[in-house]
């Protein structure tokens, strides 16, 4: 293992003929760096702007004052809390026993586990809840057969669709976490005197504590900011989510809604703060030649595991394969005979919005993916201030929640006397909106992708007399084409299922797939919005499957 | 306190890991299991600290049969490569561990760690991260923690081949002092023989699964047994039977019984006399300069030969040299 102090990035030997197109790479950087200034920071600015801007007219704290004495936005906060706070604790619980049952034991199941964790990523976060009530609902498939129905509608139903909605997230940053340890800690520990029971205590959990944190962090700014549950499942437990959209495209009180905002950038700015320390602290330990822990069969152990987490993932599927049953299902859960016909969807839009979703998200992968491209490129070439701008900024937007970077978009686009208003109500701009919603994500993959560049193709282009466009022709392009076909993936399925940021943009004329399928629900056409839950599902699930045949086949290339 | 380890074997899915392994380490005995990568260095060492069960064989700890004592009831001390320092424990808290395990008293713990931080030469790291330490500060740290619980063995798997050169040399001449000092039977696994033959008092030189040959450096060395103990010990010239006969005749003689046709002697390139002389019957071929001496090839009777002649002597290629072989210094291998 290399000393464990944390080097600088080592500065790229500068390429001779690079100083005569400097210009182009500049270019690089300030393209992408605009695009993020305008639809980012400036948005972002805007939204702090407005919390101050009084509705008596002038600049003051009236706003924050008003937070105090409107009674319904402090119950939805109470009320976002503890579901929040329930949610949080069933999850990190729950997702620890997966992480671990995946990492750590010889569970039969595990690929069906993990499979049934990807799931929930396929869909919109609301077809959860959607998928709890045709099981647990008024007309649920339990009330039917057995009699009996609980009151899922409002907090218990809310926890459970976030739970199973936030699961996967929380699986990941633990399993994440728990492949840190090696395995030579733990033959040190036994040879030295450990016992299971201590090394657990001693290794496995002081190695999770910033996993653990970061993932309560994840999914507690999920669930409170989530949307599509809070409409479906939530009843009249009114949250934060729903009373801020209330707020702002119901009464128009833009000033609360400000500071609501602002407010809940607050955990999710802890939870960035928190990743940076943990990989901090895991840089000393070094990530390059560790060797996880083989698990040993165990079978009482395995047993355990495989019973919960297998149980846990039949009812992920469950829940998930009922909504697209229902879509099927003449009369759910009455008259069981199948037919299509709630696929013929003529209210709310029908599936114009359908369109509107595939060409969005299509929009936001082309451009996500030339303007990362571009970014990750210049970061990597370039020195200097611009350069580390660049960094910092490209790491906040994780930071900001959906709802909030919707909100900031309705005060700084819906703006008609300003040149930039011209853009609201447009497709672009709702590409752009879920651009930036999943901006750091896409970039960390983008760096990773480039930083596997080797510098010797690099210096080896310099020396036969390329430039910058050569080097991105002949070395960048070629090098990192896997990575930006997973990048344009992921930006295309997440803005397809994406909710809670594009509610506040979308107009009678163009409206989201996943809004759709809230509106068929709040306007009592379950059956369509599963059937139209369905169409979505297929949409991305295909491109997920495309991805996994494609890197699969990169990988076996080499 | 001997080791005595009978007859193991070990397999890993039908492939030979361990074959008939027999070995025995004396109390405050230093050695040095030395052999190419995959020839189950690795695997006899867990085997002994009870990390990994073997298939067949004993191994005892003065007298006492280990196969029922869990490798966290055996009292040893183990040290990796790297990667085995508890990341959010202090330096003295990693130190400490198995002591508090163990249910010490804080202020013997406090002192214990206090004295072996002095040993190891960190004393002003008590209260660094893994992560602030350099690779050789962290093996230091490593060794310190498996000598805190006054081990009954120490084992020692390549503790020193992730460090760069300079740091290895110094960190091996400390190890051995420690070890001297304090006498604790110590096995060291390494690939690297010039690390073996400055720490050992016997090396074992294995190769797939077997144990090649046992002894001190200097007899693996100087008198090889088998053809791959020659080749890993050092630079030699292995000269077989079919051509003995043709071109030195009477080093046959000193073929012992038992070594077939295809066995070879053994030539260390130190051994090779060289005398300019016109009249000679070798000739220099290329040669190297290696600081304190020279390599230098030969063609000698049909045949390349290496020797190892002072820097100062003159030679150019293509001098002609008078050849001289001592048959004492000859070692018979096995084929
Ligand atoms: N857990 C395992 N499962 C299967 N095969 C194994 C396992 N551990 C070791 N082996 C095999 O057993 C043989 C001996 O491995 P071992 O690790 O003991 O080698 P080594 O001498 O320590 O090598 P190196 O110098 O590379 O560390 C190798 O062929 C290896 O592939
Ligand atoms: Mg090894």
């Amino acid at each position: 293992m290399s000393a464990g102090f944390a080097l600088p990035a080592s500065r790229l030997p500068r390429l001779a003929s690079a100083m005569d197109d400097r210009w182009l790479l500049n270019a690089c950087l300030w393209l992408p760096l605009a695009a993020l200034l305008l639809f980012f920071v400036m948005p972002m600015g805007f939204i702090a702007w407005r919390s101050f801007m009084q509705e008596a007219g002038g600049i003051g704290l009236a706003n924050y004052a008003a937070l105090l004495d409107t009674p319904g936005v402090w119950r939805a906060t109470r009320n976002s809390l503890a579901v929040g706070a329930s949610t949080t604790l069933v999850t990190l619980l729950l997702g620890f026993v997966f992480a671990y049952g995946l990492e750590r034991t010889c569970m039969p199941g595990r690929r069906f586990v993990s499979l049934s964790l990807t799931l929930p990523m396929l869909a919109p976060s609301l077809v959860l809840g959607l998928g709890l009530i045709f099981i647990l609902g008024r007309n649920g498939i339990v009330g039917k057969v057995f009699g009996f129905r609980p009151e899922i509608y409002g907090f218990h139903g809310l926890v459970i669709a976030n739970v199973l909605y936030a699961l996967p997230q929380a699986v990941m940053i633990l399993r994440a976490a728990l492949r840190g340890a090696d395995a030579r800690q733990y033959d040190a520990a036994e040879v030295l005197g450990a016992t299971p029971w201590r090394q657990f205590r001693d290794i496995t959990l002081p190695g999770m504590r910033y996993g653990l944190l970061s993932a309560a962090f994840v999914v507690f700014t999920i669930t409170i900011t989530d949307f599509g549950n809070a409409v479906v499942i939530g009843g009249d437990y009114t949250v934060l989510a729903t009373e801020i959209y209330n707020q702002v495209s119901g009464q128009m009180r833009f000033g609360i809604g400000a500071v609501v905002g602002l407010l809940l950038l607050l955990p999710a700015a802890l939870s960035v703060w928190i990743e940076r320390v943990a990989a901090q602290r895991q840089a000393g330990s070094g990530a390059d030649g560790a060797q996880a822990p083989v698990p040993q069969p165990h079978r009482l152990r395995d047993g355990i595991y495989a019973i919960v987490c297998v149980g846990l993932s039949t009812l992920i599927v469950a829940v998930v394969a009922i909504v697209v049953v229902a879509g099927f299902i003449r009369l759910w859960p009455y008259r069981l005979d199948l037919t299509l016909r709630h696929y013929d969807i003529t209210v709310s839009g029908g599936y114009a919005s359908l369109w509107t979703a595939l060409w969005v998200s299509l929009l936001a992968a082309t451009l996500g993916v030339a303007l990362l491209f571009l970014m990750a490129f210049a970061v990597r070439r370039l020195t200097g201030w611009p350069q580390r701008l660049a960094t910092l900024l490209c790491a906040l937007p994780v930071g900001v929640p959906g709802l909030v970077l919707g909100l900031s978009y309705v005060f700084a686009f819906n703006q008609p006397q300003l040149p930039w208003g011209v853009l609201y109500g447009s497709a672009f701009l709702l590409a752009m909106c879920n651009l930036m919603h999943y901006y750091t994500q896409g970039y960390v993959t983008m760096m990773t992708g480039v930083r596997g560049v080797p510098v010797q193709l690099e210096e080896a282009v310099g020396v036969l007399g390329g430039g910058v466009l050569q080097l991105l022709r002949d070395v960048y392009l070629p090098a990192v084409r896997v990575t930006l076909w997973s990048v344009a993936a992921f930006l295309f399925m997440r803005s397809m299922v994406t909710l809670s940021a594009v509610i506040f943009l979308i107009t009678p004329m163009l409206s989201m797939a996943a809004v759709t399928v809230m509106r068929l629900d709040e306007a009592g056409f379950t059956a369509q919005a599963a059937a139209f839950s369905t169409c979505i599902m297929a949409v991305v699930g295909s491109v997920a499957l495309l991805m996994h045949v494609l890197t699969t086949r990169a990988a076996a290339r080499g | 306190m001997s080791l005595d380890i009978r007859n193991l074997h070990k397999n890993f899915a039908g492939q030979v890991a361990l074959d008939r392994i027999n070995l025995r380490i004396e109390a405050s005995e230093f050695v040095c299991l030395l052999g190419p990568s995959g020839c189950g260095k690795t695997t006899l060492l867990r085997c002994i600290a009870g990390l990994l069960a073997p298939d067949r064989g004993e191994i005892r700890l003065a007298g006492r049969d280990l196969a029922a004592v869990p490798a966290r009831e055996r009292g040893f001390g183990i040290v990796f490569q790297s990667y085995s320092l508890f990341p959010h424990m202090t330096v003295a808290e990693n130190i400490g561990y198995g002591l508090r395990i163990r249910g010490a008293e804080s202020s013997r713990i406090a002192a214990r760690v206090r004295e072996l931080l002095d040993t190891v030469k960190l004393a002003s790291y008590a209260e660094r991260y893994p992560g602030q330490l350099s690779g050789g500060q962290q093996q230091r740290v490593a060794i310190a923690r498996a000598l805190a619980v006054d081990p009954q063995l120490l084992l020692l798997d390549e503790p020193l081949s992730a460090l760069d050169a300079r740091v290895r040399d110094e960190l091996r001449g400390e190890l051995r002092d420690v070890q001297r000092s304090l006498g604790i039977p110590t096995l060291m696994v390494t690939h690297d023989q010039d690390e073996a033959m400055v720490l050992a008092d016997r090396i074992v030189c294995m190769n797939r699964g077997l144990i090649e040959q046992v002894g001190p450096p200097e007899e693996l060395y100087a008198r090889p047994r088998t053809r791959f103990v020659a080749d890993f010990m050092g630079h030699g010239n292995l000269l077989s039977v079919d051509w003995l006969q043709d071109a030195a005749p009477w080093l046959l003689d000193t073929r012992p019984a038992g070594i077939s046709d295809a066995g070879a002697v053994c030539l260390r390139p130190e051994h090779v006399g060289l005398q300019c002389d016109a009249l000679g019957e070798g000739q220099v071929t290329d040669f190297t300069f290696m600081g304190n001496f020279k390599r230098v090839q030969l063609d000698w009777k049909g045949r390349n030969l290496l020797a190892e002649v002072p820097a100062r002597t003159r030679f150019e290629r293509g001098d002609r040299v008078r050849v001289d072989i001592d048959a004492r210094d000859c070692a018979w291998v096995e084929a």
